[in-house]
């Protein structure tokens, strides 16, 4: 009743303000459920036959430390079973033909694969053991019949670990761990014990045996750490088929069944996802992909996946790109969503900007707002409901919502190929002789045109260097190179004439000097113009302030023609300018208008 | 009052009839509830779920009933719009123990309150919030506040806390159904 309460108040925060046109009804949310797992960990069976599905959970507890397997039937749990150690993945299935069709759960955690069936302890699996390392075997050896000491013991077993293709087994990589009292006591304990090594489990998966009914019997498909893939027998739990693989599998995807013809898709560490088919030795098709892969899902022939770097792409059967699309945020699990009353099917992908987001194909469907980072999301048969949403978060919540019968989703650019805009027809204008002929001439003569216009770009810049440096060389720059001084030169000319007010901004541009004894000098044509003062002392330039220098000069002639008026900045002394300055003036408006 | 109607079917008289469509979500006991209303030697003894929707009759003290029992399950639901037009009545019944559904209940009813063909009609509804039997049944008032029924304001309503397996609590809602039915024909 507890959960019934909690969900009440926060199944209405859960659907913010898009309740209106929400698609989804917010059956319940729990945010205490204390439910850590990831989606390989969640699964929804019919565990009793009687076509209440109940959701199967197998929980990591909020420490990593309390493993439970927990099954809830609807709001409420229904049953919890302490897991030994850390679940990998929880898949239902049926193992036999007998009615009821009551399906049968493994849990895969490290090497084993528990099984249970209606929620009890039925069988334990266990992967074969790995032959162990000689040198290895030889060093426990002689640690049994007291040969060596505890010192020499570890470095040699360092450098097995070190240089030897073969890993150590869990005892000796527990042992490198010890401090050195402590090693005594373990060497005691396990000595006399041979050593074995193991591979563990990374992702389970099922495949139909020989029939594709909902209710047929599957076998199990399972990926271990030492780069296999092994079938099993639902009934005898031997291992039917094995296959190695060039990385570990972390996603495992299978369609078909054994018996007729499969296809595994499995997704690895090294960022690659490989196809395999039946009888097959070694992958068939390989997709290397630009980033970790997230998730993993088949919609019909198509493989999606959600990489780390915010994509989700969607592949061929055969490895083949078909479209990609970069998503908001990143993404942290994936689902499919199958809705069979209308024949949808979509997948959800959880990112983490506490959105769900609904892709058929590669289009936006839905968009679903959480309250907190998804963690596991699973669509399917939950109670009576055909259309349930199952989500856990990451603070251990848990999210139940139900797909309203009523809401239908826009089916998307269901075209395969071209985008519309492809098929546009533009009005380009037709090729003309000239055109032509232009055209001949480039593929013709491509070199000569492209040395020539080398030549050419180089010429332009040596006279650019060239009128650069004889600038500078006879001062005719208004900013002064010259380390001693450097200055900068602005002029301005205010007024409309005839008489105009001729303004030079002087500026000390070093850093701590200040600059004396400067003369500034005009250079014109005593014909047109005359100034006030044609040549004064400059006063001393502390660095940094800007000196406004203002003289009046006066156009005489009355033809409304305009020179130009040389500035000079000199220092006491040298006949060499400092800096230049031309200044153009303006044809004096006030004769024109006279 | 009973004594005239036992005169009048000692007449000859027919019985009022009425139609009443009975709804809800699939598991919620719509047929059982039907079933256990009928006279006992008419009852089917397996309740399977209905597929499409089956008629039914029985009678009251003074009117006899013809219930359309449809079907809850999600594909067939779209069936029960084209039979609001020619009803007198609803009853519409709950499993109070699937709180899970509760939601779909609730958006199920809310749609049938928002129909063109029952919105401006002022026709009773009667609520089953049934298997009461049951461990984690809640109570009616509670299913009451979950459907938020205190909303429905321009029909009468009544709910009835029932266990279709015993009968208990159905003929309390027939009862009142009956009279809402004769203060709505006079």
């Amino acid at each position: 009743m507890a959960a019934a309460a909690s969900s009440a108040p926060s199944s209405g925060s859960a659907g913010d303000g898009t309740r209106a046109t929400s698609k989804w009804l917010d059956a319940h949310y729990d945010p205490v459920a204390n439910l850590h797992t990831f989606s390989s960990c969640v699964t929804l069976a019919d565990l009793h036959g009687d076509g209440d599905y109940k959701l199967v959970v197998g929980n990591f507890g909020s420490t990593g430390h309390e493993m439970k397997l927990k099954v809830y039937q609807g709001t409420s749990l229904l049953s919890e079973n302490t897991l030994p150690d850390l679940p990998t993945s929880v898949v239902s299935f049926l193992m036999e033909q007998h009615e009821p069709r009551m399906p049968a759960l493994a849990v895969a955690s490290g090497p084993y694969i528990y099984v249970y069936k209606n929620l009890r302890p039925y069988f334990k699996f266990t992967l074969p053991p790995m032959e162990p390392n000689p040198m290895e075997k030889v060093v426990w050896e002689q640690a049994k019949e007291d040969k060596v000491d505890l010192l020499s013991m570890k470095e040699m077993l360092e450098a097995i670990r070190e240089n030897a293709e073969m890993p150590l087994s869990v005892q000796s990589l527990r042992f490198l761990t010890l401090d050195p009292p402590e090693m005594d006591s373990f060497v005691n304990q396990h000595k006399s014990q041979p050593i074995k090594r193991q591979t563990v489990m990374t992702c389970m998966a099922t495949l139909k045996k020989n029939r594709v009914d909902e209710d047929a019997i599957s076998c199990l498909v399972i990926g271990t750490e030492n780069m296999e893939i092994l079938i099993l027998d639902p009934e005898a739990f031997t291992i039917l088929s094995k296959v190695t693989i060039p990385s570990v599998p972390t996603f495992l995807d299978v369609a078909g069944q054994f018996d007729v013809e499969y296809r595994l898709t499995v997704a690895c560490r090294n960022g690659s996802i490989y196809i395999l088919r039946r009888d097959s030795k070694r992958p068939k098709y390989c997709i290397e992909l630009s980033a970790q892969a997230v998730g993993l899902v088949r919609i019909q022939k198509n493989i999606i996946v959600a990489c780390s770097d915010e994509t989700l792409r969607g592949y061929t059967q055969k490895g083949k790109k078909l479209w990609g699309v970069t998503l908001p945020a990143t993404p942290i699990t994936l689902g499919i969503m199958d809705e069979k009353f209308q024949s949808f099917q979509a997948v959800l992908v959880a990112l983490a900007n506490l959105e769900v987001h609904i892709y058929r194909d590669k289009n936006l469907v839905n968009v679903i707002q959480v309250p907190d980072i998804v963690t596991s999301i699973s669509f399917g048969h939950y109670g009576r409901e055909d259309n349930t949403l199952i989500m856990t978060t990451k603070g251990g919540g848990l999210i139940i919502k139900i797909l309203k019968r009523t809401s239908t989703f826009h089916k998307g650019d269901t075209a395969v190929g071209v985008p519309v805009a492809q098929s546009i027809k533009l009005s380009v204008p037709k090729k003309t002789k000239l055109y032509v002929d232009q055209t001949l001439r480039e593929r013709e003569s491509g070199v000569a045109m492209h040395q020539v216009f080398q030549t050419d770009l180089s010429r332009i810049r040596l006279m650019a260097a060239r009128a650069y440096v004889r600038a500078l060389e006879c001062s005719m720059t208004p900013v002064s190179e010259s380390l001693q001084e450097p200055l900068k030169l602005n002029a301005v000319v205010q007024g409309m004439g005839p008489t105009f007010k001729l303004c030079l901004n002087l500026q000390n541009m070093s850093e701590n000097r200040a600059v004396a004894n400067l003369l500034i000098c005009f250079v014109y044509d005593e014909n047109r113009y005359s100034i006030e003062r044609p040549f004064f002392k400059a006063p001393m330039l502390i660095p940094g302030l800007n000196y406004p220098l203002a003289t009046f000069v006066e156009c005489l002639g009355d033809q409304g023609i305009s020179d130009i008026i040389k500035v000079f900045v000199l220092s006491e002394g040298n006949s060499r300018p400092l800096l230049t300055a031309h200044i153009s003036m303006p044809v004096s408006e006030g004769l024109a208008a006279a | 009052m009973g004594l005239f109607d036992k005169l009048a079917s000692w007449l000859g008289l027919k019985k009022k009839e009425v139609h009443v469509l009975c709804l809800g979500l699939d598991n919620s006991g719509k047929t059982t509830i039907i079933n256990k209303l009928k006279p006992s030697n008419a009852q089917a003894q397996d309740i399977v779920p209905t597929i499409g929707f089956s008629i039914e009759k029985f009678k009251t003290s003074s009117l006899s009933f013809t219930v359309f029992d449809m079907s809850g399950q999600g594909r067939y639901r779209n069936l029960w719009e084209h039979y609001y037009k020619d009803c007198q009545a609803i009853i519409f019944v709950i499993d109070s123990s699937d709180i899970l559904r509760m939601v779909v209940a609730k958006e199920e009813l809310d749609t049938l309150l928002t129909h063109p063909d029952l919105k401006h009609r002022r026709i009773p509804i009667l609520f089953f919030a049934n298997k009461m039997d049951l461990r984690d049944a809640v109570s009616s008032v509670k299913v009451s506040h979950l459907l938020t029924l205190e909303n429905i304001k321009d029909k009468p309503w009544h709910i009835c806390a029932s266990d279709a397996l015993k009968g208990e609590g159905l003929q309390e809602g027939v009862d009142w159904l009956q009279d809402q039915i004769q203060i709505m024909k006079t």
